[in-house]
């Protein structure tokens, strides 16, 4: 089928919402991801903070969706079996000064309608060092690509074709319609809905003249041993840093019980740019010791980067506002752009508004067989009767390969068996969490290969880490002759 | 006769030893602290040997290589050629560690065996 | 869920778990049962296919496999019970195994625990190498098990961080299988794994190595396209201006292992940071009563000879009912001493001590006092980091009487 109605540019948490959102009614949606697996840049790349607003401006679209999207979460949640949990948000106080920063805060909160926020002097979190803190009981944690993996995976049971390593080349507007060249040929869609991320102006390039434009802005993470998961309960954020518009270096606990430093803020000129370096990865733990002193200085099983779509420079303060609007100049293009922080939280509200817009062309008659993939839970978190039950059934359950976090095979193979299609290493780390302890793969690695060479019959060759050109081998050792 | 540094291996110290060879007669000229390292430098002189170990590709059975090792040293000079007839050899499962899989490898007289074994696939 | 009794359960079947196995069955214990998570046994020494193991045991090189195999008859013949493909996901204090398998879930009470779980490789984030994050990094045991076990190259052009023995071992066979090795690039003045490896696997093959430098940074947005190595001095500050950045495909990290004791410290089994492995006595029992350790997870030993001879000794303790303990006296490292193994002594009899020293040096003296008297002299022609000093020294009841430390240090 190369005919659409809507045609969606870009995988991430933001178009895979989207997708979603469209899948409940008769529309045929195509999602085109240049990335080997859906979540591929920023929308993994991320600190899956459940946002509360007190960092948006009021009477802005990232206000509002913000508010609008956090309360939207726990109902997602329980739908499609996505990890959330409420760990609320202490930013911190260590002087006079910054107490009236929090006032400031609490004040733009109330603004934003984002309920019982509360300065406190004396907070629940004995390892962390403050005067005092806002205490913001609405925000919360969520695994980022666990959830963009669940809303992809339900549109694509619910008939919206995803097309990974499909690179968006060039579209014209053919009468009424887009006409879409990708790498894997070409495709119609009446709509365009443009969630390309960071590539945003690119696609708005390929049909019009770009009336912004886009200043990447890094931020680096490390990610800190489950040793450690103790030292804090919720989230624990500085005063925020005025000048980058952005949050400065945070301490956020994750849904698996890791802790993750960052994020920095750095505006760089190549949008691919997703290095590490040594000056952030020293300044993350410096500074997350001054909020936390019995932080480690040992205990760093990973470290990432994520790339930012910035509409205003750092010299302008580094701060716009989202821009969700259907283009005046080319009628059936929808852009999102500048999607960045709280666009996690945001995304659920925008796809509701999105919707809309599409509504305008379509109407929206919902489908009658809508159906649920809801994400079941890891064998490590059911109880001995249910583990012992489906080994019974089936007893690749009872072979854990990722020891770190005691993932099974079976749970490797769901993994590969993914309605998207996916089938790279990061593939199955996402979606099972295979790959991601302290051994960082040492151990299991090898044993996917073997379940994708065994029970996939992929070609090692073949098999990739995380994105088209990632191949793990050369060659085999000896050649076997067929 | 020129002049080589050699380096013991005997133990971790590692002493490097100057001896004057000229492939058929070796003098140590300095460096060696005992006696098992001036054995070890005469013969790493004159006739230098190295145990090869490797795999060889396995038909039909549980595991593709079966790890190998030439029976004897064999003569440095020789390893690129016995490294090539080890890379063309095919041998079937069953195989058991200790099985000579390749007699008298490159005409070196030495063997190549089998270091563990391999059983028929299921 | 199948319940089992047994006198001793043994946690991993790697050479540690299989040595102690064959002890505790030869010294009295009925049941002895081994579980190991892979389907196979020997643990790592299946894919160390180069020789040199048992050299100082048997008088004969052999090769890991066949050192595996000797232990491995050794258990069959002696009907030790084995679960393979088996992990253990918990242990407590009262000796009670949870474990799962493709059978169900088990549960094993046993007299004793011997834990032979051996060791994990250090990975770039450990050191934080900065750069991108491509595909072609491995540590160097990962890249072993693909070639030498499943038949597949994970690069064709390597440059290898760390000139420990895998390191070394993996430049030769990445060579012998067609690759080009860039180089081993090694943060230390010296290399740290043995000079015959050094000669036999980058001399041999005009393979440089680069004392004094490390990887500063990794390029490469899909596979990996460079990295860039650096000279460091001697305070490990890195020299800019030496900066130069390599062309290759593949990363190979051997840069040591971390003992496995994830296990061990949820159950309150006291570490010693020096080894990253549990406080022992002389028995290698831990501060838990019937539970014992042994192999790499005790401590990271260099030859498998020295790690099976005190996995012999644990097994044989793990069987035998635990003798009375006396006051007790605390092991403490001294003068250029980074660890030493038993950190505790209970009983009087003959130990065999294990450690590991600071730096290198020739000619050194090594002393034992307990309370400033001197209990055991020993002359060294040469220590280094990189190999352990084994020794044994007699305690008497009088010494342990004393309650005071065993302190051992090395003198110039």
């Amino acid at each position: 089928m190369k005919n659409f109605q809507v045609a969606v540019i870009g995988g991430g948490i933001i178009g895979s919402t989207i997708a979603w959102e469209l899948s409940r009614y008769k529309i045929k949606t195509v999602v085109f991801e240049k990335g080997s697996d859906v979540a591929s840049e920023a929308s993994k790349a991320n600190s899956g903070v459940i946002h509360s607003g007190i960092n948006s401006k009021p009477n802005s679209l990232k206000a509002r969706f913000c508010v609008e999207g956090n309360q939207l979460f726990k109902q997602l949640s329980d739908q499609l079996g996505f990890s959330i949990r409420f760990t609320g948000k202490y930013v911190i106080a260590k002087n006079n000064e910054e107490i009236k920063e929090l006032k400031k805060l609490k004040q733009v909160g109330k603004q934003n309608n984002v309920p019982n926020l509360e300065i406190q002097t004396e907070i629940n979190e004995p390892n962390v060092n403050c005067e005092a803190a806002l205490w913001v009981p609405t925000a919360g944690i969520v695994l980022p690509y666990q959830m963009t993996v669940a809303l992809a995976e339900n549109a694509a049971i619910n008939n919206v074709k995803f097309l990974l390593e499909t690179k968006v080349i060039n579209i014209k507007k053919q009468n009424e319609r887009f006409l879409i060249k990708t790498n894997r040929g070409e495709f119609k869609s009446n709509i365009i809905i443009n969630s390309a991320g960071i590539n945003c102006k690119k696609i708005v390039s390929m049909l019009e003249k770009p009336d912004f434009n886009i200043y990447p802005c890094r931020g680096e993470y490390l990610v800190l041993d489950k040793d450690h998961s103790n030292l804090i309960t919720s989230m624990i954020y500085p005063v925020p840093q005025k000048e980058l518009g952005v949050l400065g270096v945070h301490i956020t606990p994750t849904i698996e019980g890791n802790i993750l430093l960052g994020p920095s803020a750095e505006f760089i000129n190549d949008p691919d740019d997703k290095i590490t370096t040594k000056k952030t990865m020293e300044k993350l733990q410096i500074e997350a010791k001054e909020l936390i002193p019995s932080l480690p200085d040992i205990g760093v099983i990973n470290a990432y980067s994520g790339i930012r779509c910035k509409l205003a420079p750092r010299n302008q303060g580094g701060w716009a506002d989202y821009r969700i609007e259907e283009s005046k100049k080319t009628p059936g293009l929808i852009n999102l752009l500048g999607i960045e922080s709280p666009g996690l939280t945001a995304a659920p509200a925008i796809a509701k508004y999105v919707n809309k817009l599409v509504s305008k062309h379509f109407e929206l008659k919902e489908k009658s067989n809508f159906k649920i993939k809801k994400q079941q839970k890891r064998f490590n978190e059911l109880t001995k009767e249910e583990q012992s039950r489906l080994i019974k059934k089936d007893s690749s359950w009872g072979r854990i390969v990722c020891r770190c976090e005691n993932i099974t095979e079976k749970e490797i193979i769901e993994a590969l068996s993914n309605p998207l299609g996916a089938k790279t290493l990061c593939a199955v780390k996402y979606r099972c969490r295979a790959g991601m302890g302290r051994c960082q793969g040492g151990f299991c690695t090898q044993h996917i290969v073997r379940i994708m060479e065994k029970n996939f019959k992929m070609d090692v060759k073949q098999i990739r880490l995380k994105s088209p050109d990632s191949y793990l081998f050369t060659s085999r050792n000896r050649e076997v002759d067929i | 006769m020129p002049k080589k540094e050699i380096t013991c291996i005997v133990c971790p110290i590692g002493c490097k030893i100057i001896v004057k060879t000229d492939g058929k007669n070796c003098k140590i000229l300095d460096g060696n602290k005992c006696k098992q390292g001036l054995n070890y430098a005469k013969s790493e002189a004159l006739d230098p040997r190295r145990v090869l170990t490797s795999s060889v590709l396995v038909e039909n059975g549980d595991w593709p290589l079966v790890s190998v090792k030439t029976s004897v040293p064999i003569k440095k000079k020789n390893i690129s050629n016995v490294l090539k007839e080890i890379r063309s050899k095919r041998s079937m499962a069953p195989i058991n560690s200790g099985d000579i899989i390749i007699k008298n490898v490159a005409k070196t007289g030495a063997a190549i065996i089998a270091t563990k074994s391999i059983k028929v696939t299921k | 869920m199948s319940n089992y009794i047994v006198d001793v359960a043994i946690i991993g079947a790697g050479p540690a778990g299989l040595a102690a196995a064959a002890s505790a069955r030869e010294n009295g214990a009925k049941d002895v049962l081994i579980l190991d998570r892979n389907g196979w046994l020997g643990g790592i020494l299946p894919q160390c296919i180069h020789d040199g193991f048992g050299v100082e045991e048997t008088g004969n090189s052999m090769t890991g496999p066949e050192y595996a195999d000797k232990y491995i008859k050794l258990i069959e013949k002696k009907n030790i019970f084995v679960m393979a493909e088996t992990m253990v996901l918990s242990f407590d204090k009262n000796r009670v195994i949870n474990a799962v398998n493709k059978k169900g879930l088990h549960k094993i009470k046993a007299k004793s625990i011997v834990l032979a779980m051996g060791c994990r490789e250090k990975t770039r984030w450990n050191i934080m190498i900065p750069g991108d994050r491509p595909s072609g990094i491995y540590t160097a045991g990962v890249a072993q098990a693909f070639i030498n076990l499943y038949n597949i190259i994970p690069g064709k052009n390597v440059v290898i961080l760390g000139s420990g023995d895998v390191g070394l071992i993996m430049a030769r066979r990445l060579k012998f299988e067609g690759s080009n090795v860039h180089g081993v690039v090694e943060i230390l003045p010296f290399a740290s794994g043995l000079p015959r490896n050094v000669v036999q696997c980058l001399d041999d093959y005009d393979i440089p190595l680069f004392l004094n430098h490390t990887v500063v940074n990794i390029k490469g947005r899909e596979r990996l396209e460079s990295v860039t190595i650096a000279q460091v001095d001697e305070k490990m500050n890195i020299l800019p201006k030496s900066k130069k950045e390599i062309r290759c495909d593949t990363l190979l990290l051997s840069l040591g292992l971390i003992p496995e004791n994830e296990l061990s410290k949820n159950i309150g089994i006291k570490l010693d940071e020096a080894t990253g492995g549990p406080i022992v006595n002389q028995f290698f029992e831990t501060n838990i009563f019937g539970i014992f350790a042994c192999g790499n997870c005790l401590q990271v030993y260099d030859t498998v000879d020295v790690l099976s001879k005190g996995a012999k000794h644990a097994g044989k303790n793990a069987a035998l009912k635990t003798k009375n303990k006396n006051k007790e006296i605390n092991v403490k490292p001294g003068k250029n001493i980074r660890y030493i193994i038993p950190q505790k002594i209970t009983n009087s009899g003959k130990i065999n001590f294990t450690m590991r020293v600071l730096k290198p040096e020739q000619s050194v003296t090594l002393i034992a006092k307990i309370n400033n008297d001197e209990i055991y002299k020993k002359k060294l022609r040469w220590v280094n980091p990189a190999n352990i000093v084994e020794f044994d020294i007699e305690i008497n009841d009088d010494l342990l009487k004393t309650g005071k430390d065993l302190e051992v240090s090395l003198d110039a």
